[in-house]
């Protein structure tokens, strides 16, 4: 059996959800930035899954520059969750609460 | 273009090679082991931007016969325009600004990596000005998010701007996600990534009852540019990311990063949905104007209304922003008026950043000699450095829009472009707007006059480059208001005409 | 039906490798001192103890060569699309790709320099 087009779509669709569930309900700031992660992936997908479809080379091309764009976000990422870590003994969103008003 | 024309491709881009070898020099500069040496770091990178500034007006686009015509160059990446002219000399001189600016400041001065990063997120945002490919938008987005993370997060032993970067980080990269699934959606519809060919496809019979998939992807692009900008209701960052950020970062990230973020939100959507483009019947800018009235509604009112009630001046400044955000969409829902919307968007967005900068650099200059960042304790400014109460005064006027300074303009550009398309009650809710932010801003300037302080002898010290950078950027503010307002808003309308082309 | 010989690289490689792997082993264990401890012969995991409770901290120092990998490493996958096109475009794509690795090099001694790959 040929799996089509809208499969791979919809699993994109899904992936996508589910990370942007994962980034407003997640607390702990490395699993919310997994989440991302996991979002920015979903796209990922669809990307390729449209680039073979049209048989044309960009989309392939983008999903490149997103996965070394996505590894410089996770340098900064790993880097920020350090520092807080270091700061508060925390990386509970909810322990970011010094600034407001 | 067809053939690939070496010399125009390059000089297309040479902003950005200059930044390029400019943090290379700077890199080096920054290791050095002799210490003359790395305090040069600041003026190199702040003194070299301003020097790049001058690139895009040597090597202006123009029409088929120069040397670099406008139009497409490296494979569709880059479109180089009068538009990305104008919007290139505004990011490169905020740039070199906010490295002066930040070379007196504690913690963040005299640390050659806070001017690397700068240079870095200046050349992603050079590049969003001018991007024209799916592609290069994002790589330009990312380019000039990543280091703007790090800036906010700089001084990373301070708890407040540790939890600055980590909230501006996590925000930013949601929204980054969201808006890259809506670009792959654009690609998904069309198998284009070139901005320009995507309506094209878009608008074919074979389309032509998609309404709801491209409204989707309009929707999520808007999420990440929303952002961006800072428009309500995807604000919730601003005031944390801006209190708890390095100072010079937090006039960077309000000034250049909008800019950018203007410069490609107007390419993009006059490109992608276009006037030309409906589907089921029904016009797809039409959606747009109405989204963006909504969050210049929006912004304009929380941002005004929240500021109102700020102790903190650079909250204040935030919620200042939003609000100057709001006002910057009034010109873009204004897009029936065609090149005098964009034109308002660039002359506001030119005025602002100057006007902006200003503001920042007396905050800091005075939270540098106090360590502090209430408004209240900005009493009796005048009685101790007067020309710095002066500079704040000029900065504020604009902020609200009073004659002669540049504000004035860039409000009357704005509501001008509202009421010649037709959205008459934008431009009315704008000027209530306006008169409820007047409120606080003469608020801090009272406070700065009238107001009465233990500390009136202690004169608050102004380095050298602080000098430079207040009077240059006042006096900007002035003549922008003044004689200058017509030269800059024709040269911004020149580069509107060629985004309709 | 694909030949049988089409795979007599792979063959070759595959070969090539087990050969080489053996040969390091024996000369290793033919020219290098042995004196094993108990620390020396515990199976090898990256300098961690390989008994003890899954989920405990590793050292922060671990989080600054694992950001420094992740960035020098990816960039190699730039590589890929410019070796497949890299006959097509000629000198200018090699240039290009040298102007690449320069300005990662610089970024590598940038991070030598700063003491980024010093452990202690």
């Amino acid at each position: 059996m040929e799996i089509g087009i809208g499969a791979y779509v919809v699993l994109s669709a899904v992936l996508f959800t589910l990370g942007a569930l994962g980034v407003m309900l997640r607390r702990n700031a490395i699993i919310v930035f997994m989440s991302v992660e996991l979002m920015l992936n979903a796209a990922n997908l669809a990307f390729v899954a449209f680039a073979r479809q049209f048989n044309d080379v960009n989309g392939h091309l983008f999903v490149f520059f997103v996965i070394t764009v996505a590894a410089a976000e996770v340098g900064i990422g790993l880097a920020l969750i350090v520092a807080i870590f270091r700061t508060k003994k925390s990386i509970n969103i909810d322990s970011m609460n010094q600034l407001k008003g | 273009m067809s053939e690939f024309d070496t010399l125009a491709s390059y000089l297309s881009v040479a902003p950005e090679i200059g930044l390029t070898i400019l943090l290379l020099i700077v890199l080096a500069f920054s290791v050095a082991r002799r210490e003359v040496e790395r305090a040069a770091v600041p003026y190199i990178a702040g003194f070299g931007m301003i020097a790049l500034a001058a690139l895009p007006l040597i090597f202006a686009p123009g029409d088929a016969n120069s040397t670099i015509p406008e139009g497409l160059y490296w494979g569709g990446m880059i479109r180089y325009d009068v538009l990305a002219q104008v919007f290139r000399v505004m990011i490169l001189l905020a740039g070199g600004i906010t490295a002066l600016m930040a070379s007196g400041v504690r913690g963040v001065g005299r640390r050659g990596e806070f001017y690397i990063v700068i240079i870095v997120a200046t050349l992603g945002m050079s590049l969003m000005s001018a991007s024209a490919d799916l592609v290069m938008v994002f790589v330009a987005l990312e380019t000039t998010s990543i280091p703007l993370y790090i800036l906010a997060a700089f001084k990373r032993d301070d708890t407040r701007s540790a939890e600055s970067g980590i909230k501006y980080f996590l925000f930013g990269s949601f929204a980054s996600a969201i808006m890259l699934y809506g670009l792959s959606l654009l690609y998904g519809f069309t198998g284009q990534t070139n901005i320009y060919q995507l309506a094209a496809f878009m608008g074919s019979d074979a389309f032509a009852n998609n309404l709801v998939p491209v409204l989707a992807s309009m929707v999520l692009v808007v999420v990440g540019f929303g952002f961006k900008v800072s428009a309500v209701p995807f604000h919730f960052w601003t005031p944390d990311v801006y209190e708890g950020a390095p100072t010079p970062v937090t006039g960077y990230v309000s000034v250049a990063s909008k800019a950018a973020s203007f410069a490609l939100l107007v390419r993009f959507f006059v490109a992608v949905y276009p006037e030309t483009l409906a589907l089921s019947g029904e016009s797809l800018q039409n959606f747009w104007i109405q989204l963006m009235a909504v969050f210049a509604v929006l912004s304009m009112t929380l941002g005004n209304v929240l500021a109102l009630s700020q102790k903190n001046i650079k909250r204040l400044l935030a919620y200042s922003s939003i609000a100057q955000a709001g006002y910057t969409l009034i010109g873009v829902a204004a897009i029936q008026s065609q090149e005098l919307s964009i034109a308002s968007v660039g002359f506001y967005m030119f005025m602002y950043t100057f006007t902006n900068l200003a503001a920042f650099t007396v905050v800091i200059l005075f939270s540098e000699a106090t360590g502090s960042e209430t408004i209240a304790d900005l009493a009796g400014l005048n009685r101790r450095s007067p020309w710095l109460a002066l500079a704040m005064t000029i900065a504020l006027l604009s902020l609200a829009g009073i004659p002669p300074t540049a504000g004035f303009f860039g409000k009357f550009f704005v509501f001008n472009a509202a009421v010649r398309s037709g959205l008459t009650w934008l431009a009315v809710v704008g000027v209530l707007n306006a008169i409820v932010a007047l409120y606080y801003y003469l608020v801090v300037i009272k406070v700065m006059y009238v107001d009465r302080s233990e500390d009136e002898d202690k004169p608050i010290p102004v380095g050298r480059q602080y000098v430079w950078v207040l009077w240059a950027t006042s006096l900007i503010v002035i003549v922008l208001g003044t004689v200058g307002a017509q030269t800059v808003y024709d040269w911004a309308a020149r580069g509107a005409m060629g985004l309709f082309t | 039906m694909v030949a049988l010989s089409e795979f007599a690289p792979i063959g070759a490689m595959l070969l090539l490798a087990i050969v080489v792997g053996l040969l390091l082993l024996f000369i290793s264990r033919i020219l290098g001192p042995n004196k094993p401890t108990e620390r020396k012969s515990a199976p090898y995991e990256s300098g961690m103890k390989p008994i003890g409770p899954g989920t405990r901290r590793l050292p922060v120092r671990f989080y600054l060569i694992a950001v420094l990998f992740i960035l020098f490493d990816i960039e190699v996958i730039f590589f890929l699309p410019w070796a497949v096109v890299f006959r097509k475009l000629g000198l200018f794509a090699l240039v290009e790709m040298f102007i690449f690795i320069i300005i990662l090099l610089v970024g590598y001694f940038y991070a030598w320099r700063k003491g980024a790959l010093e452990w202690e």
